[in-house]
């Protein structure tokens, strides 16, 4: 296998997963990386994407793997081959699947456009009721495990996977109680096994 | 130039439906400089990404620019939730690569491939801050609004709004045009005087027409020939050998070669069989080297050989050969517009695929020899039955209706066609139940054909047909039918004059756009336009005198009129008049054929 990190930037963040997967897709064809194919009636390449990223949110903390014994430059290749705002930071041999949509299990993210307020009396909160995107209430508090202001930007980590917490999700609660537009919201860390 | 920053489009990005429609950076997409060349041309195409993403045409004249070395980038119609969003924001329609404002390039060249695709030309043009007529741009600074594809055999009634249309294979003709436009600084009235003595080059500002009271046109005057313009060698003619690979699915997402241009068969209602004319054909070594850049340019994994008739391709066979000796083994062959009796060679070409396609187009041998559809049921038949023997389970046929000297017993045909299918799919023991569909379209009499002259069916006529076909369709086809207003106007626009600028306009106003889409289609605003105006729509859709000036009677696609006269005859009688590849019918581009000269 081959697991690697990249980026989804330069327009690349309107890309929705499903179409990104076929970019990547795309691009390891282009690149003449040959991936294995599944079994069974409806084979499909074995590419696996770590978990969907909010559409408009960018990212250069993206990970997948690629089950492949490409034994070529793979940084190079891919990157060459590659749409403007999808390329390779990193990549590393792996024997199995490190299983990324399981393992990361919180992300940091930075926000532009979003309001002075206390960072720390928020996180005082003992809880914070909110509508998510499928009309579900949840309480987001145990879902945040970070929150500062650094230059001007509104940095946090939440939770990912399981208990996940939307970064735009939480950009709006933010600036519904406080103020403020979001103006771009980008993730730069995972964090959990198998990261690097 | 001042590019659109994509940041200031976040909000509406996120709320409208697939953005990266609009944010470009797709993997292979031209990289334009603008300025490059000195002269910026901007490739438009009057319906959404998907669909335009996937026409060849424009990648073809964008390359014939980007040869000269000069710049050229694409634009699409925004759908109406990011049009509006952009009109809001006040923020101009821009270009997809260098997101420049669409009112900054030298050139806009719309592709017209459907005739209700023209609201969107004006949508368009609105979007971009450009007044939508010539009157109103007069004197002012703007770029030279241009439009060409089949549709432009028929300029007249975008005539109000279009500077320049190019009639014929544009790619022949347009970067000379962005050299004149150099070499004159500009627009300039000298110009458009150089221009229009170019074959392919029509300057709606030099030909004047009159009206007599009947509503037909009385007479032209000034400019009254233009000869379209011609590729005469396909085989080294431009041909963009890099696709940019859309962000979001396109309806043919796939990387296309064109393996011929033209088509021998000549139905007689089929536009593109004539304007198309002569058949010029891309040898098996280009084809192949094309498809084989274009899959490891783009990653695809599906090649599609393009043309009105690939089946007609006389090396089809060895063609096939080589794209498969030469082409990764995963990749599969589209091999679209396979006539049914061409079908075998093209057999099986993806396992996946379940549905086959039929265009019998009418229903009884009479009516078919009629519309000179040279082909029989027992070929549908036989082609049906070789693909239910490799596994195709699903049938799809296409039919007109309203076919000049259509009568009950040629929908009774319909019926009968698919009754026989039925039996021959059920004469053995299959896995899968069979499916068939059935799509009737509404004949829309087009420029340039045999039937230009004929009239539409009325609404009547429409509504009883397709309410027999309800009725007797043996159970379980599927039957889907094109509605009769959108249809009206289609063969409205096809055959229309200049004055039918003002309906248009006026349409558009009432907030008609992509009226080629059932689900947005506003019959109401278009019939408050044409009452509007006091032009009925029903004077466009009458038979037409054989002596009369038609509105397209300056324009020279190269096939001779009397020809065309001299086949509705023959469509009369009932005479099939054959392929040209069985020898020449002298429909007046004999000097310019090589089918002509025997060359197949």
């Amino acid at each position: 296998m081959i697991a690697f990190r990249y980026t989804k930037t330069d327009g690349a963040e309107y890309i929705p997963h499903l179409d990104l997967l076929r970019h990547i897709d795309r691009t390891l064809r282009r690149a003449g990386i040959a991936v294995a194919y599944s079994e069974g009636f409806h084979k499909h390449p074995r590419i696996f994407l770590g978990n969907p990223l909010a559409l408009g949110v960018r990212s250069v903390s993206e990970y997948g793997a690629i089950d492949s014994e490409f034994d070529g430059d793979f940084e190079r290749e891919f990157n060459a081959r590659s749409p403007a705002g999808i390329k390779c930071l990193a990549c590393r041999r792996t024997e199995k699947n490190p299983n990324f949509a399981e393992c990361i299990k919180a992300c940091r993210y930075e926000a532009e456009g979003m309001p002075d307020f206390d960072t720390a009396e928020f996180m005082g909160r003992d809880s914070l009721e909110v509508t998510d995107l499928r009309g579900r209430t949840v309480d987001i508090m145990p879902r945040i495990l970070g929150l500062s202001h650094e230059n001007g930007r509104l940095c946090f980590t939440l939770r990912c996977g399981e208990n996940n917490l939307r970064p735009d999700l939480f950009c709006s609660v933010i600036c519904g109680i406080y103020g403020g537009e979001i103006k771009d919201i980008i993730k730069t860390d995972s964090f959990g096994d198998n990261i690097f | 130039m001042k590019a659109v920053d994509l940041g200031s489009l976040r909000g509406l990005l996120l709320k409208c439906e697939k953005p990266s429609r609009y944010t470009g950076g797709e993997y292979g997409a031209p990289d334009p400089g603008w300025g490059a060349g000195g002269f910026n041309f901007c490739a438009c195409f009057p319906d959404v990404y998907e669909v335009g993403m996937s026409n060849l045409g424009i990648k073809i004249v964008a390359q014939s620019f980007e040869e000269r070395g000069m710049c050229a980038d694409f634009c699409f119609a925004p759908a109406r939730d990011f049009g509006q969003g952009l009109k809001e924001l006040g923020v101009p329609l821009y270009s997809l690569e260098l997101k420049a404002p669409l009112n900054e390039f030298d050139m806009l060249g719309f592709s017209l491939q459907y005739e209700l695709s023209y609201t969107n030309v004006l949508y368009m043009l609105e979007l971009a801050g450009i007044p939508l007529t010539r009157k109103e741009r007069e004197g002012g600074r703007y770029p030279v609004i241009a439009a060409g594809g089949p549709c432009a055999v028929n300029p007249e009634p975008l005539a109000d709004f279009i500077d320049v249309f190019f009639i014929g294979d544009g790619e022949s003709v347009d970067a000379d045009v962005a050299e004149i436009y150099k070499r004159h600084g500009g627009a300039t009235e000298e110009f458009y005087r150089e221009i229009s003595g170019l074959d392919g080059v029509y300057v709606p500002a030099f030909t004047d027409f009159e009206y007599d009271k009947e509503g037909g046109v009385k007479g032209m005057s000034g400019i009254t020939r233009i000869k379209k313009a011609l590729v005469s060698d396909l085989d080294g003619a431009i041909f963009p050998e890099r696709f940019a690979v859309p962000n979001c699915e396109s309806v043919h997402d796939r990387a296309v070669t064109e393996v011929m241009r033209g088509c021998y068969r000549g139905c007689r209602f089929c536009q593109a069989g004539f304007i198309y004319r002569p058949v010029r054909k891309r040898s098996v070594q280009t084809i192949t080297r094309q498809a084989c850049a274009l899959i490891s340019q783009t990653g695809y994994g599906e090649v599609s050989l393009n043309s009105l008739s690939t089946g007609d391709y006389g090396r089809l066979g060895e063609l096939l050969h080589s794209l498969k000796a030469n082409l990764p083994s995963e990749v599969t062959l589209a091999l679209p517009s396979l006539r049914a009796d061409s079908f075998e060679e093209g057999f099986a070409q993806d396992a996946r695929k379940t549905s086959l396609t039929f265009a019998p187009e009418a229903g009884t041998q009479r009516l078919r020899n009629v519309i000179n559809k040279d082909i029989t049921e027992e070929e549908i038949l036989r082609a049906a039955e070789r693909a239910f023997d490799a596994g195709y389970s699903a049938v799809k046929l296409y039919f007109m209706l309203g076919l000049p000297t259509e009568t009950e017993d040629d929908l009774a045909g319909i019926c009968d066609i698919c009754g026989k299918i039925r039996a021959i799919y059920s004469g053995k023991k299959r896995k899968k139940a069979l499916r068939i569909s059935v799509s009737v379209a509404t004949f829309v009499p087009k420029p340039f054909t045999p039937f230009q002259w004929e009239p539409q069916a009325d609404e009547e006529t429409v509504k009883s047909r397709q309410d027999y076909l309800i009725k007797h369709l043996p159970r379980g086809v599927r039957l889907s039918w094109s509605a009769y207003f959108p249809s009206l106007l289609e063969a409205v626009f096809a055959r229309g004059d200049r004055r039918l600028g003002r309906v248009l306009e006026s349409a558009y106003k009432n907030g008609c756009t992509f009226d080629g889409w059932d689900n947005l289609f506003n019959e109401e605003g278009w019939r408050r336009a044409f009452d509007d105006c006091g032009i009925s729509p029903h004077l466009y859709v009458r038979g037409r005198r054989t002596d009369e000036i038609l509105p397209w009677d300056h324009i020279d696609v190269l096939v001779d009129k009397k020809f065309l006269a001299a086949e509705r005859e023959r469509a009369y009688a009932g005479k099939v008049t054959g392929s040209c590849a069985e020898g020449c019918k002298g429909c007046g581009m004999q000097r310019a054929c090589p089918a002509a000269k025997g060359e197949l």
